[in-house]
């Protein structure tokens, strides 16, 4: 347990140094190795089991942090939720080797180390989020917890004032990093670039992954942080974090994701399909052993994904051999909104298509056919699916329609809906 | 006459990006995720012609559709 020895080990030898912290509190590494090691003591008393499955709502805060490691200490699972390689929701089990080699993929190619200020501003229980705090808690480094990118101005507050009012009078930070999926880094390109253009200098290192960043949005980004090397991903919960790009110093080029890292490999099966190999990958989907089979065969994950190797080794993307709609790096299943838009008493007939949007990329769209004598307005139906369906779910944009174009065996025809491009 | 006009205008376009969201709350602001806030500064930044950036998205221009129309109106005045 690496991560584990490695925040005991801060605790012993710089236990003033900040581990997290958030709007409302800091943690030091002592704070966090005797709390961690507390709430393992009750987990267990409360009965968590070696090798058992453990959730809990993933709140933004130090707390949820907490919990996680300390389900880590009692050997047990913190199951990770995903839509993304099979389509349908599940929770797909990541064991403590598979987190601690994709940690150290990600020092090898990004340089963690202990004076950065690592700034997680998106959902900590997706891997996006969550797999940035073994690398910067195993190196010493601090986690900087943001609710959302709400408040735009909020990400520059802790370049700005120390990040915490217990740290005045010491040392700022002299080097910060961030995941941002390519949404956030678009809206911190419009809307606040003055402000990014002004820290530069101190941005060690962006991250970027989950969905397709545009060349303009990071040539753009080159432009702003000329300094700062920037990063394209490939990463899933099912695979973990297998390949990435350096755009800053390779060229902007699309789709590219770059060679494998350190603990993984990747190849193209017959299909088209990109297969990842290596420590990082899952061990399955919990209490289901079906699903599991399809995806993990012989030790490799299959994706969803299609993609190509070039002669230099790098993966490039080439979008879903299915119909997931990747919106802002989110994956939402159609077939699950259809089913949970069937139970609206307001519309008779439905699709869920992907369809561009300014921000995200892509977003999902409803198309409906109103019941017999409803005049339908899209608020009634998303206000329906809200309590059916995470909020990443519900469609953005609607429109009414006479008829959903079906195949000749009666299924929606989706690909007559598919976005160009 | 004009303002009740743009107000109109303002609710019109946000209510067809924003479904969910409810535009007649005095607590407009907490009911924005990230996405919600920028959607607002980009479709008012196209349909008036002004710029809006992170500094303009506060929880006081953002409070309530009244005060969305204020802060438009002082753009256009400027």
């Amino acid at each position: 347990m690496l991560l584990l020895d490695s925040i005991a080990r801060f605790a012993r030898q710089k236990p003033d140094n900040p581990a997290i912290i958030t709007a409302t509190e800091m943690l030091t590494y002592s704070d966090l190795h005797h709390r961690v090691c507390e709430r393992a003591d009750r987990l267990k008393a409360e009965g968590l089991r070696e090798g058992q499955p453990y959730s809990f709502p993933a709140t933004q805060d130090a707390d949820f942090i907490v919990t996680y490691l300390a389900v880590h200490l009692c050997r047990a699972f913190y199951p990770l939720h995903t839509t993304g390689t099979t389509g349908a929701s599940k929770s797909v089990i990541i064991s403590d080797e598979a987190w601690t080699a994709n940690a150290e993929n990600l020092i090898d190619r990004f340089g963690f180390t202990p004076d950065l200020l690592f700034i997680i501003c998106g959902p900590l229980g997706h891997l996006g989020s969550l797999s940035k705090i073994h690398p910067t808690l195993m190196t010493g480094g601090t986690l900087y917890i943001m609710d959302s990118l709400k408040d735009l101005n909020a990400f520059f507050k802790p370049f700005k004032d120390p990040p915490h009012p217990s740290l005045k009078g010491r040392e700022s930070f002299s080097r910060f990093a961030s995941f941002l999926v390519p949404s956030s880094i678009r809206m911190l390109l419009q809307f606040a670039r003055e402000e990014l253009a002004a820290v530069a200098h101190r941005i060690a290192f962006i991250e970027t992954g989950a969905a397709p960043i545009a060349q303009h949005d990071m040539e753009l980004l080159c432009e702003v942080l000329p300094h700062s090397r920037l990063f394209n991903t490939y990463a899933s919960t099912e695979t973990g974090i297998v390949c990435s790009y350096e755009f800053s110093r390779y060229g902007c080029r699309p789709g590219v994701v770059g060679k494998p890292m350190k603990h993984s490999s990747v190849r193209i099966g017959e299909d088209g399909r990109v297969i990842c190999a290596g420590t990082t990958l899952m061990m399955g989907y919990v209490d289901n052993p079906e699903a599991t089979a399809c995806v993990l065969v012989d030790g490799e994950v299959h994706t969803a994904d299609l993609g190509f190797i070039d002669d230099d080794g790098m993966l490039h993307l080439l979008g879903r051999d299915d119909d997931i709609i990747n919106t802002g790096g989110y994956k939402v299943n159609p077939i699950e909104v259809e089913d949970a838009v069937s139970a609206c008493p307001l519309v008779r007939d439905c699709i869920c298509v992907p369809d561009p949007h300014p921000v995200l990329g892509t977003a999902p769209k409803l198309l409906y056919v109103p019941a017999p004598d409803c005049e339908v307005k899209p608020r009634a139906i998303a206000e329906f699916l809200k309590a059916r369906l995470e909020s990443y779910k519900i469609p953005l944009f609607y429109e009414s329609v006479e008829a959903i174009r079906r195949t000749f065996n009666g299924k929606p025809d989706r690909k007559a809906y598919k976005v160009k491009g | 006459m004009a303002n009740d006009k743009m107000k109109e205008r303002i609710i019109e376009l946000l209510s067809a990006a924003l479904p969910l969201v409810d535009l007649d709350s005095d607590f407009l602001f907490s009911e924005l995720d990230s996405l919600g806030v920028t959607t607002i500064l980009m479709i008012l930044s196209e349909e008036y012609g002004i710029v809006l950036d992170a500094k303009d998205a506060t929880p006081r221009n953002l409070k309530n559709i009244d005060a969305i129309l204020r802060m438009v109106e002082g753009k256009l005045k400027r």
